[in-house]
């Protein structure tokens, strides 16, 4: 079954890149995914730890790498969002795109390389996977972006190239200096790492991933690639392949060395704040706003980590549910960022104007964009709020400061999606030059589809918040077991306890 | 095409607009002389001569009937007399035969009275208030504009404010009140009130005075352009000058119809006429100046975009933004959605071909009725011109350059940098043919 969600997209590619099918093959090899994803939805048991329906088989044993694959409360959310976003990139498309087979194939061949990074058990199996995505992404930004494109991809590629280097670089360490040597990740002992080499480790996956999310000082990136991306690249992106960081951290940094985690918290969630608050100061400064709402996203990279840093079953949860939150609000905002480029040929804030315009203007798209910047600035009723909240619910009794400055961000991140939806939407429409192609009916589907969930999971949030539960409280104890026993470990070495000890070595004697 | 004949007496004007003085100049329009253009204005004159008819005997039931009504709930449902009220200017037994047009309402506006948009027949109280109708808010909008502004030129403003005027108008008011001690004590208690209720009962017979004239202009240029007697803008626009001066001598007055007995508030015999008191005026309210309401014009006061002195005032059609404004979905105005109802079809399927077609016919319609306005400044520009300056082709080259300052006059209105308006004028768009 899981594999099928890696395989069915991955062939489909090839048979595309053959030159076979085209766009409705394409929506097919898409949805086929996203229907099983569903369908594990009804088979998932919420209670159970641990992955369910593990499959493994060893592949090259020799160095470690088995195809070992299974799901988990999160990566199941993950794979169901990869799914629904692939789909929705798709038809997010223009039908007269450019050599439609190569990017529809590349489009596929992304979405179940993703697939197999958020379903692998094995670590050399999660890094193929994690850099299978690299050549599709380049592709997809290097071919069909804006005029800038070129830049972009190999902007992107550099920086993803460093975060493989220190990804391996971790893995190899866990591998080399794990007893006993495996890749497996149920067999894993890290206990054997020194503290100094947990924290080493645990830093490089720090970095690797933070460059995949990517979290602020490693997204200088992510601005040019968001921007110059053609708006499927775009949604899929910040939607998806920002996640590969998120997943990533949760699966390899928090799971792994929950030790060496709890001793990096408190930098963590400090980073976090910081990620929100340059995040949306950078958004304000934007005059693009594709560039606003790419770095809209850093700053809710920053929730996650904060959420993560707390490891409280309420921020934890928090934390996955922003995943969740941040691909749909995300995949919806590029989606209308798109089609506002599409039909007014900017995304200069100094020119928009107006665009909520009855009868000339496009206002489905620019109330839609409003009900996105709405959810993104965490407005109730709406799935971000639902993120947020238990984010800051769950940190503030570890990390009260940096969790204020993140409320401080939910703040920011209004004012300048106030800016955005004043600049271009409200207004008055150029009365000379609004001659602006109507919105088709098959645009808006994409944007209806992302909207309904961002709304039904804002008023019935148990939907998403019950699947990773049982991984939040899991990892949450593990993570509090850790620092219990450093606090012992801590005890047991002070004067005090060695005073303690003697005392009653004396009365015992 | 456009005309662009400079007379050689007189060097190149140096205006901005300098293309459309040397038309006017010439004997044109403000609006260049194209096939497509007379197209979209004749069929706007027609669209908006339908409710015109409506309007000017409202105008005028309200003036006569409704007077001082301080609760005038029905002033829009008018009586079958009015609906029937005979035209001065058309018609076999017309006053004063001009036009060619029958006296009654149009056929189009009568179909439209009884069955509405909803083709159905309904009791005319249910079509009202499903705005299923003939709307007067911009009549009334217009009226209020001259009543507002003016001191705009003519002696029947100054006759507003004198003791004979509001002898005539308490003698009214009295006769109004008799017999209802309600209306008897509140006109005791704020007589000034009444008093101004009166003068805006005068301005609705004015501006009723003025749309009855023109009317049936509009629907006979229509005509005229159907057997291609009409060919081109320029045509058009003096065909408007003519009827102009045709019934420029025309009297203006207010009477008020009360039990059956009819009152002079501003009697016949004082002599006003429809050029001066009505006409000039109007053009100067509604097209200029208006006042800044939604829908007409986006404006900012914070940038001083309002004016602050009246005089200054450009919020009427010649700057008006036909968008939406305030993105608050108000349709252009309703007199868009009136003259809609009424649209020939060579323009529909023409609206059809452009832009988003049929959803935004309104804008579309509403730019080709500020085209259709251009012209008929323009008329009224050549009227001025004729009743105060010199002809065109007068052989004195100092009363050609007299001629000159005066269109120049005319055209600086528009371009005046304080506020902006070079760009919120019209008249550049207007040469495009692509302003749609």
């Amino acid at each position: 079954m899981l594999s099928a969600l890696i395989v069915l997209p991955i062939l489909g590619s090839l048979l595309l890149f053959l030159g076979l099918g085209g766009r409705k093959l394409a929506v097919v090899l898409a949805g086929i995914p996203l229907a099983i994803s569903l369908f594990l939805f009804t088979r998932f048991d919420v209670q159970a730890t641990g992955f369910q329906w593990e499959q493994r088989w060893d592949w090259i044993p020799q160095i470690g790498l088995s195809y070992s694959l299974g799901l988990d409360g999160l990566a199941l959310l993950m794979v169901a969002l990869n799914g629904l976003l692939t789909l929705i990139a798709i038809l997010t498309a223009e039908p007269e795109t450019k050599r439609p087979n190569l990017f529809y194939g590349c489009i596929l061949l992304m979405s179940g390389s993703v697939n197999g990074a958020f379903a692998a058990q094995n670590l050399l199996l999660f890094f193929l996977f994690y850099e299978l995505v690299l050549i599709p992404i380049y592709l997809l930004i290097s071919i069909w972006g804006s005029p800038k494109r070129d830049y972009a991809a190999i902007k992107f590629l550099i920086y993803t190239a460093v975060s493989a280097v220190f990804l391996l670089g971790a893995f190899l360490a866990v591998y080399w200096l794990g007893d006993p040597h495996t890749f497996e990740l149920a067999e894993i002992r890290i206990s054997s790492l020194g503290p100094a080499a947990q924290t080493l480790a645990l830093l490089a996956l720090i970095v690797a991933f933070g460059i995949k999310m990517p979290l602020v000082p490693f997204h200088t990136w992510l601005p040019d690639a968001y921007g110059e991306s053609s708006p499927p690249v775009a949604v899929l992106l910040g939607g998806v392949l920002s996640k590969l960081g998120t997943y990533g951290l949760f699966r390899f940094g928090l799971q792994l060395f929950p030790q060496a985690w709890a001793d990096l918290s408190g930098l963590l969630a400090w980073w976090g704040a910081i990620a929100v608050l340059s995040g949306a100061l950078a958004a304000i400064a934007q005059k693009d706003i594709k560039r606003m709402v790419a770095y809209s996203s850093i700053g809710h990279m920053g929730y996650i980590l904060l959420g993560m840093a707390a490891a409280t079953p309420i921020s934890l949860t928090g934390a996955m549910v922003q995943m969740v939150s941040h691909g749909l609000i995300l995949a919806l905002l590029f989606d209308l960022v798109g089609l506002v480029e599409r039909k007014v040929g900017t995304r200069d804030l100094n020119v928009l104007n107006g665009l909520l315009n009855p009868l000339r203007g496009l206002p489905t798209v620019s109330a839609l964009l409003i009900l996105g910047g709405m959810a993104s600035a965490g407005i109730p009723g709406l799935v971000g709020f639902v993120a947020e909240f238990l984010i800051f619910q769950g940190s503030y009794q570890d990390f009260p400061l940096p969790t204020l400055l993140s409320i401080c961000g939910t703040g920011l991140t209004a004012v300048y999606f106030v800016i955005l939806l004043n600049r271009t939407c409200f207004g008055k429409l150029d009365n000379r030059t609004a001659y602006y192609p109507r919105v088709q009916g098959w645009e808006r589907i994409p944007g209806f589809l992302l909207t309904a969930l961002i709304v039904w999971f804002g008023i019935q949030p148990m939907n998403l918040v019950k699947w990773p539960q049982t991984l939040a409280f899991t990892l949450s104890t593990q993570v509090a077991q850790a620092q219990t026993l450093v606090i012992a470990e801590a005890e047991h070495s002070s004067p005090s306890s060695l005073l303690q000890g003697s005392l009653m070595d004396n009365a015992s004697s | 095409m456009t005309t662009t004949l400079v007379t050689p007496k007189l060097p190149p004007s140096t205006h901005p607009f300098a293309e459309v003085v040397h038309r006017l100049e010439a004997g044109g329009s403000m609006l260049p002389d194209t096939p497509e253009n007379l197209m979209q204005i004749i069929g706007l004159y027609k669209a908006y001569a339908v409710p015109m008819d409506f309007y000017w005997r409202d105008l005028l039931y309200i003036a006569e009937q409704v007077f001082v009504d301080p609760l005038p709930f029905f002033k829009f449902i008018i009586p079958e007399e009015y609906l029937k009220l005979a035209n001065h200017y058309a018609g076999d037994n017309a006053d004063l035969r001009i036009w060619r047009g029958p006296a009654t309402a149009h056929p189009e506006l009568l179909e439209f009275m009884e069955k509405g948009e909803l083709k159905r027949k309904l009791p005319r109280i249910l079509h009202h208030l499903w705005h299923d109708r003939i709307n007067m808010e911009f009549a009334e909008e217009c009226m209020r504009a001259m009543l507002w502004h003016r001191d705009m030129g003519g002696l029947l403003d100054p006759y507003m404010d004198s003791e004979e005027y509001k002898q005539n108008a308490d003698r009214a008011i009295r006769a109004y009140c008799q017999g209802n001690p309600l209306l008897t004590g509140l006109y005791k208690l704020f007589p000034d009130m009444f008093l101004e209720l009166c003068r805006q009962a005068t301005m609705y017979s004015v501006l009723g005075l003025f749309w009855e004239v023109m009317a049936p202009v509009f629907f006979e240029m229509s005509d005229l352009y159907d057997e291609g007697k009409i060919t081109s803008v320029p045509e058009a626009m003096n065909f408007l000058v003519n009827g102009i001066f045709a019934v420029a001598g025309r009297p203006i007055y207010h009477r008020v119809r009360i039990r059956g007995e009819w009152y002079d508030i501003v009697p016949k015999s004082k002599g006003f006429t429809w050029l001066y008191e009505a006409a000039f005026p109007y053009v100067e309210a509604v097209f200029y100046r208006t006042s800044p309401f939604r829908g007409t014009k986006s404006y900012n006061a914070q940038a001083n975009e309002v004016p602050t002195n009246q005089l200054d005032f450009h919020y009427g059609v010649l700057y008006a933004d036909k968008f939406p404004v305030g993105s608050a979905g108000i349709p252009p105005t309703l007199l868009h959605q009136d003259m809609y109802h009424f649209l020939p079809q060579y323009l529909v399927e023409y609206y059809r071909k452009h832009c988003r077609g049929e959803d935004d016919m309104l804008i579309q319609l509403g730019i080709s009725f500020q085209r259709s306005m251009y012209n008929v400044t323009s008329a009224v520009i050549q009227a001025g011109r004729a009743a105060f300056l010199y002809p065109l082709d007068d052989p004195n080259p100092r009363h050609l350059m007299m001629n000159r300052r005066y269109f120049e006059g005319q055209l600086n209105r528009f371009t005046r940098p304080e506020y902006g308006i070079r760009e919120a004028a019209r008249l550049s768009y207007i040469q495009d043919q692509n302003y749609r």
